[in-house]
């Protein structure tokens, strides 16, 4: 579902942020991305979102090779991929219910269609009685579920997650973290890029260690550490 | 793709287009001062060269009796007879574009004699040394311009039997016509400054508007939103600037045509005319709507074109 094949990325001011990354995540995998902050963790997933493009080697998300993907055609790709950042990048002056049901309208779905999904959704991340809320008046916890909520309503092949637990304490991390692998378990492709070592370890799934931009270590699922 | 395919586009299409005609709407009306600001400067911009155009307008639709403002006196020779003065009397009358008077020798003296006080010096003379003389006023002709008009039937009556000289006198007519040219280029330059200062307001607010809306952009950017669904509500927004604007202009100048009437029937009544004020036809105040509209929707899409070339660069989204 997403290969990077000798994938450097260097930026204009000569910052080497990824250096010749290989790997391959099947469909329906969960991974984690780990590293120092500074590793190319966020480099790495910006590739996967086409913000930016890999100076060398191949990306390929879908089956779609993005290297030779225009970037006009970048929403088309975000669209199926669903991502979930640090700070949940809600619009503070949009309901939950309306910053869920973003996706659906960006894809133009009818409004009675975009209700049952949206419902669905906070349903599925617990926030069913919260859709008329404001992202403010909710816990840090609650607005990342939100985040989850709206990256998943429009049932994407691929959820991305940079630093989901960033700002949340242990046992609310330990939640987001058992909703990413039941989310998986629909047969969700799920890479989530992490330093929460402990947490990454008690999951037991397959971890990417990235050091200096380079792919220091695979640790396939069920390795016992 | 297939028909239903193409049917689903088209539905998805419009139901996006109808979610940012009213995202616009909601971000015009929740900072409605800033958006009242606006629009007073667009309208009061835009008022300025349609005010113009209307008062040029008006001038040329006054009564102006512009027939009056040009003669051409013919003298003719000493040796030409009544008989004669009648049958170029007759000539002219024939013409489709004159009318012309003729004042005999003897009405001449009596003329000259009342107006001048020289009477008494006058009898000193035994001959009455005054020729025929024939005043001719061209008709105004619908398709053509006065001042031409009596440039050619000057040549014309030059060149009859016994006509010794030829006065034109269009002094005005020349003045006026060139006084009206020079206020359509005005209005030419006006229009075309204002339409470039409502293009420049409205991108400006516009870019504003981006500004204060980069988070929300970069977050619909991430989430798969196209460049279209970003640009749409902000050019929505600029048409909704420049229909305000011209709105706004065309309110103004009713009240002011309004507020002229009556001072203005004061000082026509004076000269004895009397005339209303013309506004703009329906088709007009249509065409400055439009045109308001259209202006804003440039403007809004300058300053959007801008941002999103930033945005495709990825030096906005630099944080993820």
């Amino acid at each position: 579902m997403i290969s990077f094949e000798h994938v450097s990325k260097r930026y204009a001011g000569g910052n080497q942020a990824l250096s010749d990354v290989n790997f391959h995540i099947a469909a329906g995998e969960m991974a984690f991305l780990t590293g120092h902050s500074g590793a190319g963790k966020s480099s790495l997933l910006r590739l996967i979102l086409m913000i930016e493009k890999a100076t060398r080697g191949q990306v390929v998300v879908g089956g779609r090779n993005l290297s030779t993907t225009s970037m006009r055609q970048a929403p088309k790709v975000r669209q199926g991929i669903g991502m979930i950042f640090q700070d949940h990048k809600l619009l503070r002056d949009k309901s939950v219910f309306d910053n869920v049901a973003l996706p659906l309208l960006i894809a133009g779905l009818r409004y009675a269609d975009i209700r049952k999904r949206v419902r669905a959704s906070l349903d599925r991340v617990g926030l069913f009685a919260k859709e008329r809320s404001w992202p403010l008046e909710l816990s840090g916890g609650e607005q990342q579920r939100v985040g989850v909520a709206r990256a998943i309503v429009g049932m994407p092949p691929v959820l991305l997650a940079d630093e989901p637990t960033g700002n949340l304490d242990p046992d609310l991390s330990a939640e987001l973290f058992g909703l990413f692998r039941q989310l998986n378990q629909l047969g969700v492709t799920v890479l989530i890029a992490s330093h929460d070592l402990d947490l990454i370890r008690r999951m037991n799934k397959r971890v990417l260690v990235l050091q200096k931009g380079q792919l220091i270590d695979d640790i396939p699922a069920n390795t016992q550490r | 793709m297939n028909s239903p395919g193409i049917r689903r586009w088209v539905r998805a299409w419009s139901r996006r287009q109808l979610y940012s005609f009213f995202s616009s709407l909601g971000a015009l009306l929740s900072h409605r001062v800033g958006t009242l600001m606006t629009v007073l400067v667009l309208g009061i911009a835009m008022a300025l060269p349609i005010g113009l155009y209307v008062s040029l307008d008006n001038l040329r639709g006054v009564d102006l009796r512009a027939e009056e403002w040009g003669s051409i006196t013919v003298f003719l020779d000493a040796a030409e007879t009544t008989d004669d003065a009648a049958e170029l009397l007759r000539v002219i009358n024939a013409r489709p574009d004159a009318t012309a008077t003729g004042i005999s020798p003897q009405q001449g003296l009596d003329e000259f004699r009342a107006a001048s006080g020289f009477g008494e010096a006058l009898d000193v003379l035994d001959t009455n040394p005054l020729p025929w003389v024939v005043l001719v006023r061209p008709k105004a002709m619908a398709n053509m311009d006065i001042a031409a008009g009596l440039e050619i039937l000057g040549e014309w009556l030059k060149s009859q039997k016994g006509v010794d000289v030829v006065q034109l006198d269009y002094k005005w007519l020349k003045r006026l016509s060139s006084l009206l040219a020079l206020g359509n280029a005005l209005v030419s330059v006006l229009s075309l400054l204002f339409s470039l200062a409502v293009v420049v307001v409205v991108a400006n607010t516009i870019r504003m508007d981006v500004a204060n809306r980069s988070d929300e952009i970069e977050i619909l950017s991430l989430v798969g939103a196209s460049e279209n669904f970003i640009r749409q509500p902000f050019l929505y927004s600029g048409f909704w600037y420049g229909l305000m604007g011209s709105a706004l202009a065309l309110g103004l100048l009713f009240m002011s045509l309004h507020y002229l009437q009556s001072p203005l029937d004061q000082l026509l009544d004076a000269y004895g005319n009397s005339f209303r004020l013309s506004s703009l036809t329906f088709r007009q105040a249509f065409l400055v709507l439009l045109s308001g509209g259209g202006l804003g929707f440039l403007g809004a899409w300058v300053s959007v074109e801008r941002y999103l070339w930033l945005l495709r660069r990825g030096g906005l989204l630099g944080r993820i």
